[in-house]
């Protein structure tokens, strides 16, 4: 149910299929590097546990299998150098995009590795105290919840020790670095003849919580989430104070025009 | 690295101020937050929920005073330190990044967001943030976020459609977490964001000046360096530098410090208050190039040496009013004229030359200047050739006549008596927090250095109008009247 729902609300370009496979493969792509944010950002946080880790570790692995096969698409097809202009616009456009978010998922990894070091899951004392009461798994869920692209992804079991996980994990930074490095030097999109094509301002999606989600922030700068609905109220107010005036004017009248 | 930091990195990837970031963070972080020994926590109560892990701000000044042995407020300092840092954030009044002595509550960043060294803050990742606060609600970007994310737009509107689609995706997965673990990572990320991007107007703790070239935290000389400088470079150099017995050097230093240091605005007090401290822009405005009566202080410096008062734009106003009426105006004027040619635009240079030889040095000239001979041959030659230091042995040598000559008389001159008699002596002002607050509020940027500029050549060009009058001039005008009518007074402007 969830892919589903989350391709519903995905606006895909109305292309044709290759290049439609290739946007939901990048936005994919760029879905799991956003819940990666998320759950590095408990990391080192009194919430930061075996499970966290364990549950980095996957999407990771998630987001690096995506990656390879957008990256593996994305400059087979941009080397193809009978690619007509249109295609070749909007491939550069997904490319552009599919760097960037190999770019934030670079430094979130580096990130999460080095607060590893100062966060070491053996001297739990240290973890700080955010506030954060829950973990990531709702998060992590959501992004081990996509269609995986390349065939079966078999659930490995997390490994005892935190020092090979380190190592496994340097590794696959360099890998990610080297994939950068690979795209750029195979193939040269030039940055500033790419257009957007996209609005500037993100629509907001149609969000019934954000108005409670206010209420829970104890911020200034949305009193007038809370002074709307009271000034809503005031004018309901107004409006039937003044339609039973009307009422009363016309009651009056009416009878003086029966007993005149 | 990768290609992304390469290419803007041009190895200026060290900032120096941000070396302090790893000791607060790992060693005074860590054994805050700690629950048995650290700062005590309270639980935040909101409307529909509590938050644990809140502290208030007058623990964490006590906790810091009684930790390093220091006063309270010290601690209060350090306090304040670390939340401009952004290894802290307020709960409440998010914009301003102090710590409140009293029970105003914080919470501890999460390490994510902690201040880094070796990674510098990235704008997609700004516009990413601002783009989601766009989609919880529309509208709700202050101006200065707006022309923010504007810029970032116009400059990076390669990535925008990512941009948009991270924001979004990021949103939805934020959506996924229970509402209070919503909020509290709503309030660090904005925490974050106003650490980085501060509003206009505020100060920002992450100034750090100038990238360095070389990491601060790495070792400083190598074995194969140290060869290098003591067995090549510094013997070749040696022969070539120029030596001072140290006790000469030390005792310039020494006079100079015993005579300035009543002026140092760090080591004495700077009246009527420092305007870094206090944001009181009063002792800027007294102190103004052009101002009418100048201050004691500065009087007195006037009198340290002949340099002082030249290089006082005031101080050299004066000296000027005090030679016009001595008639003895020439010498500055072609002193002046000296130090425009040196410093001036290349373009005008040789117009510049001609002006001042047939103004000042030429036989007859409307102000001649009284060089000696060898001086003048030698600059009159070299006039053939203008160049930006062909008047400088001239110039010297009116220098040292200014000093030796001019400089006395001046400092017993009535006009060096007037004015001191007349320079002001600020009192000191003592603000209270409250006007502190307010003097933070209305800090306005100062006159541009374009206006100031004009303001100066203004004022050179009503000094060329209106003509000093030297002795020559004076002498010839007299000639000129012969003996039928008295002698004019010396015309005053």
């Amino acid at each position: 149910a969830v892919p589903s729902n989350i391709m519903a609300k995905a606006q895909l370009p109305k292309n044709h299929s290759r290049s439609r496979n290739k946007t939901r493969m990048l936005f994919f792509c760029l879905f799991v590097v956003a819940c990666y944010r998320h759950l590095a950002s408990c990391v080192g946080g009194c919430t930061d546990s075996l499970q966290l880790r364990d549950e980095l570790r996957q999407t990771r692995d998630k987001a690096q299998k995506l990656a390879a096969a957008n990256c593996h698409h994305l400059t087979s097809h941009l080397r193809d150098k009978s690619l007509p202009e249109e295609q070749r616009k909007e491939m550069e456009l997904l490319w552009v995009a599919f760097s960037s978010s190999l770019e934030l998922l670079h430094a979130d990894m580096c990130k999460v590795f080095n607060m590893g070091d100062i966060f070491s899951l053996a001297n739990s004392a240290v973890f700080v105290q955010t506030g954060i009461q829950g973990g990531g798994s709702e998060v992590a869920a959501r992004a081990l919840s996509m269609p995986d692209l390349n065939q079966a992804q078999s659930p490995v079991l997390p490994e005892g020790l935190e020092t090979q996980e380190r190592s496994t994990m340097e590794q696959e930074i360099s890998q990610v670095d080297h994939m950068i490095t690979d795209m750029e030097m195979k193939v040269n999109v030039l940055r500033w003849m790419v257009e957007s094509r996209g609005p500037q301002y993100a629509e907001p999606l149609n969000s019934t919580d954000s108005a409670s989600l206010a209420l829970l922030s104890m911020d200034e700068e949305q009193p007038g989430a809370e002074h709307e609905a009271a000034r809503h109220h005031s004018q309901m107010l107004m409006m039937l104070l003044l339609l039973a005036v009307i009422l009363l004017a016309a009651a009056l009248s009416v009878s003086v025009v029966i007993f005149s | 690295m990768t290609i992304k930091n390469a290419m803007r990195d041009h190895g200026q990837r060290y900032r120096p101020r941000m070396a302090c970031l790893k000791k607060v963070g790992s060693a005074v972080l860590l054994e805050m937050q700690d629950p048995k020994t650290g700062v005590k926590s309270q639980l935040q109560r909101l409307v529909i929920t509590t938050i644990p892990h809140a502290i208030t701000g007058e623990d964490i000044v006590a906790w810091l005073a009684n930790k390093f042995n220091i006063s309270a407020e010290e601690g209060r300092s350090l306090g304040t330190m670390l939340v401009a840092l952004g290894y802290i954030y307020p709960l409440q009044d998010h914009k301003r990044l102090v710590v409140k002595p009293d029970a105003s509550l914080y919470r501890f960043q999460t390490p994510y967001f902690w201040p880094a060294q070796q990674w510098p803050v990235e704008d997609t990742d700004y516009a990413i943030y601002l783009a989601k606060r766009n989609i919880r609600k529309k509208g709700i970007l202050e101006l200065y976020e707006q022309e923010q994310y504007n810029h970032l737009h116009k400059w990076m509107n390669h990535k925008w459609d990512f941009i948009v689609m991270q924001a979004k995706e990021q949103y939805r997965a934020g959506k996924e977490r229970k509402k209070p673990d919503r909020a509290v990572f709503d309030c660090q990320e904005r925490a974050y964001w106003v650490v980085h991007r501060p509003p206009p107007g505020t100060v920002s703790g992450m100034d750090y000046g100038l990238d360095r070239l070389i990491d601060p935290n790495a070792e400083e000389v190598t074995e194969t360096d140290l060869i290098f400088l003591t067995f090549l470079w510094l013997p070749s150099l040696s022969c070539f530098l120029p030596r001072v017995k140290s006790s000469v050097s030390i005792g310039a230093l020494v006079k100079f410090v015993t005579t300035h240091k009543n002026h140092d605005p760090f080591l004495a007090q700077c009246l009527p208050s420092n305007p870094w401290v206090t944001d009181d822009v009063s002792y800027w405005t007294l102190n103004m190039a052009n101002v009418e009566i100048p201050t004691k202080m500065r009087v007195e410096r006037w009198t340290f040496s002949f340099v002082e008062l030249l290089e006082d734009p005031r101080g050299r106003d004066d000296f000027r009013f005090f030679l016009k009426k001595e008639f003895s105006g020439e010498n500055l004027a072609f002193w002046e004229g000296c130090e425009d040619l040196k410093w001036g635009a290349a373009a005008g240079m040789s117009e510049k030359a001609q002006h001042i030889y047939k103004t000042f040095l030429a036989r007859g000239a409307p102000r001649w200047i009284n060089i000696d001979g060898t001086t003048m041959e030698a600059t009159v030659r070299g006039l053939k050739h203008p160049h930006r230091y062909v008047l400088d042995a001239a110039q010297t040598h009116i220098f040292m006549l200014m000093k030796k000559d001019s400089y006395g008389r001046y400092l017993k001159s009535q006009v060096f008596k007037d004015t001191t008699k007349n320079a002001i002596n600020p009192e000191e002002q003592k603000f209270t927090d409250a006007q502190l607050d307010q003097n933070a509020r209305n800090r306005r940027p100062s006159l541009s250095p374009i206006a100031i500029r004009q303001m100066e050549l203004e004022q050179k060009a009503k000094l060329a109008a209106s003509g000093p009058v030297d002795i020559t001039q004076v002498m010839s005008k007299l000639s000129k009247q012969g003996k039928d009518a008295p002698p004019p007074p010396p015309p005053k402007k």
